[in-house]
């Protein structure tokens, strides 16, 4: 019995160390895996500081005129933060950015228009900016605001007005539902209910989620879509980053542009396929004869 | 690949399992009417410093003992046929539809001195590994980009070689889809596809309609801007034979006319693309408002096990976020 009892105590003891030295190993892995993000995190801020002050060379040649417009999603708990919303469209500003769309799902953004433009110098509305007033003015920037509703509510008005037309017409019974409902009529349909706003060329997100949120999807065909992290954590050298980032992108927009090597790669291939194909067709009208 | 851990993905060595019946939460992303919400989960906790849990002695080393007594009041679900999951991965959040745009075949081919027909033929064993996973890890849906409405203004060699690998994939797979209990789905307009190519997507459709283990919604001669126009063209006609009004087009009626609307679960939960190219390229534009993008570095011949799970646990990672 009491060997048994030592063996118990043994093996129990033993498991307890055992328990424990998993334990400090689990936590080791932890604190490395902790230590890599706050390494990460620093490596990130010290970039933001050197693209900030000017000593990273390569950002201070921005193209920015590659940047046509640019939209700002926010997430809507963090809209609420008015003061960095400020501060994010002064450094744009600063930056050289001419247009910008704030969007946020529900609509607080919106709702504070009139501080935001009040706050900002030389901003305006975006429906109610002129073209002669954008070219003479660099520090210039206009504003569009957006939320949920410009999504898919003005799709579905949109949708209305054609459908309106359509019936309109309808009687002449020479009409068919692809000549009224194209892309290109819907887009004017977009613009006749107040969707006005051009395709932003590159898309920041800010909040927690790398989603757009809902933002006005037939305006986002080719936007660059970037997640920028919280709000509240913004900086300014991310924001040029990002920027400059996409004034390097080169898109085909899904097309591409010729060339003789895939020509000589591909042609053996294709005629190959079209020689079985009528090869297959001549036997088929054989068989039949 | 230490870049995509984070704490709470590691799994602690020499833990007790205690499975609960959660019932959903409904993500704040999903509180619009047009987002369906996922039925009830199955949550696995891992908790520290519980040993074997056959002796008493052991419960002495838990750290949240008055958890570990709740937990045994609650009654314990458990799906049998619950799929098996690779080591760092949860079931729970795990999207149900998983959309990808298979982007840098060509650029794959072109680093490795190959012809571009290889980067297409790998890109497609790369799609086969997709859907074995999937299959493996309890997707139910998986949507591909493999055509873009775009991609037609190419040159007119490239799009009959696509047209040809389209036509061979389909035909050498159609008995293992079938084997395997997967439905097939094609969406885009399929009028522009070569006769051939068309007769063989309508009847893939047609034979594997009832399979239910999996869907695999190919995005063909697809874009998003075509699919709310002929949803639109579809209400037309109703409209017209007077079933509904025009004053009652909505956005759950446009929502209901697209493409998309072929499988149970329309809004894909993740988007995944790779090549690391930061858009959408016109895909999917009204069903990905809350879908959670992820952009890959690889191109889609690379794109693997490793590189999917990547993809899942920032998935995973960002949905515990947003839930707290």
């Amino acid at each position: 019995m009491d060997f048994r009892d030592t063996m118990q105590k043994v093996y129990s003891w033993a498991c307890q160390i055992g328990n424990l030295g998993l334990w400090i190993i689990w936590l080791l892995i932890h604190f490395a895996v902790d230590l890599w993000y706050f390494a990460l995190h620093i490596a990130c801020a010290i970039e933001s500081y050197l693209i900030s002050s000017g000593i990273l060379k390569r950002y201070k040649a921005l193209d920015i005129d590659k940047l046509r417009y640019l939209a700002i999603v926010i997430e809507s708990e963090e809209a609420y933060h008015i003061p960095a919303v400020i501060q994010l469209l002064q450094w744009l500003v600063d930056i050289g950015v001419k247009h910008v769309c704030l969007y946020d799902a529900e609509g607080i953004l919106k709702k504070s228009k009139e501080s935001i433009l009040g706050k900002l110098n030389n901003a305006t509305l975006f429906e109610e900016a002129g073209e002669s007033n954008l070219l003479l003015d660099h520090k210039h920037i206009t504003l569009e605001f957006a939320s949920f509703p410009d999504g898919k509510e003005a799709v579905a008005k949109a949708a209305n007005l054609l459908f309106m037309k359509y019936v309109k017409l309808g009687g002449s019974g020479k009409i068919q539902e692809e000549k009224i409902f194209t892309e290109a009529h819907m887009s004017e349909a977009l613009r006749a209910v107040g969707c006005k706003g051009p395709e932003p060329d590159l898309l920041l997100v800010y909040g927690p989620v790398r989603c757009h949120l809902g933002f006005p999807a037939w305006r986002i065909r080719y936007t660059e879509i970037v997640h920028m992290g919280r709000l509240k954590s913004m900086r300014y050298g991310s924001l040029l980053k990002a920027i400059y980032k996409f004034t390097m992108v080169r898109q085909n927009y899904g097309k591409s542009s010729f060339n003789y090597i895939l020509l000589l790669q591909v042609v053996p291939h294709v005629l190959l396929k079209r020689y079985e194909r009528t090869r297959d067709l001549d036997r088929k009208n054989e068989s039949v004869t | 690949m230490i870049s995509s851990l984070s704490p709470q993905l590691l799994i602690k060595p020499n833990t007790a399992t205690t499975l609960s019946p959660i019932p959903h939460v409904q993500n704040q992303r999903f509180k619009l009417a047009s987002h369906v919400c996922p039925s009830e989960l199955l949550s696995i906790r891992k908790r520290p410093g519980s040993a074997c849990a056959a002796t008493t002695q052991h419960r002495r080393y838990l750290l949240f003992p008055a958890e570990e007594e709740e937990e045994e009041e609650r009654e314990v679900k458990f799906t049998s046929d619950a799929p098996a999951l690779a080591e760092g991965l949860q079931r729970e959040p795990m999207p149900r539809h998983v959309a990808v745009i298979m982007d840098g075949n060509r650029r794959w081919a072109h680093l490795r001195g190959l012809p571009v027909r290889s980067g297409y033929e790998a890109g497609v064993k790369s799609l086969k590994t997709l859907v074995e996973l999937c299959c493996k890890w309890g997707i139910r849906v998986l949507t591909v980009f493999a055509f873009s409405s775009d991609n037609w203004f190419r040159p007119e060699v490239e799009v009959e070689f696509l047209m040809s690998l389209l036509e061979t994939g389909v035909k050498e797979e159609t008995e293992s889809f079938i084997r395997e209990r997967i439905r097939i789905s094609v969406i885009g307009d399929t009028s522009k596809l070569p006769k051939c190519l068309e007769e063989l997507v309508i009847n893939v459709v047609e034979t594997t309609k009832n399979n239910t283990r999996f869907q695999l919604i190919v995005a063909v001669s697809y874009s998003g801007q075509y699919d709310l126009v002929q949803a639109c063209q579809r209400i037309a006609m109703k409209v017209k034979d007077g079933l509904i009004e025009p004053n009652d087009v909505s956005e759950s009626l446009i929502e209901q006319e697209l493409e998309t609307n072929c499988t149970e679960f329309p809004y894909p939960d993740l988007l995944i693309r790779t090549s690391g190219e930061l858009r959408i390229s016109n895909f999917m534009l009204w069903q990905l408002a809350y879908t959670e993008l992820f952009f890959s570095q690889s191109l889609w011949p690379d794109f693997g096990e490793a590189e999917f799970l990547e993809a899942l646990k920032s998935f995973q990672q960002r949905c515990r976020h947003y839930g707290k």
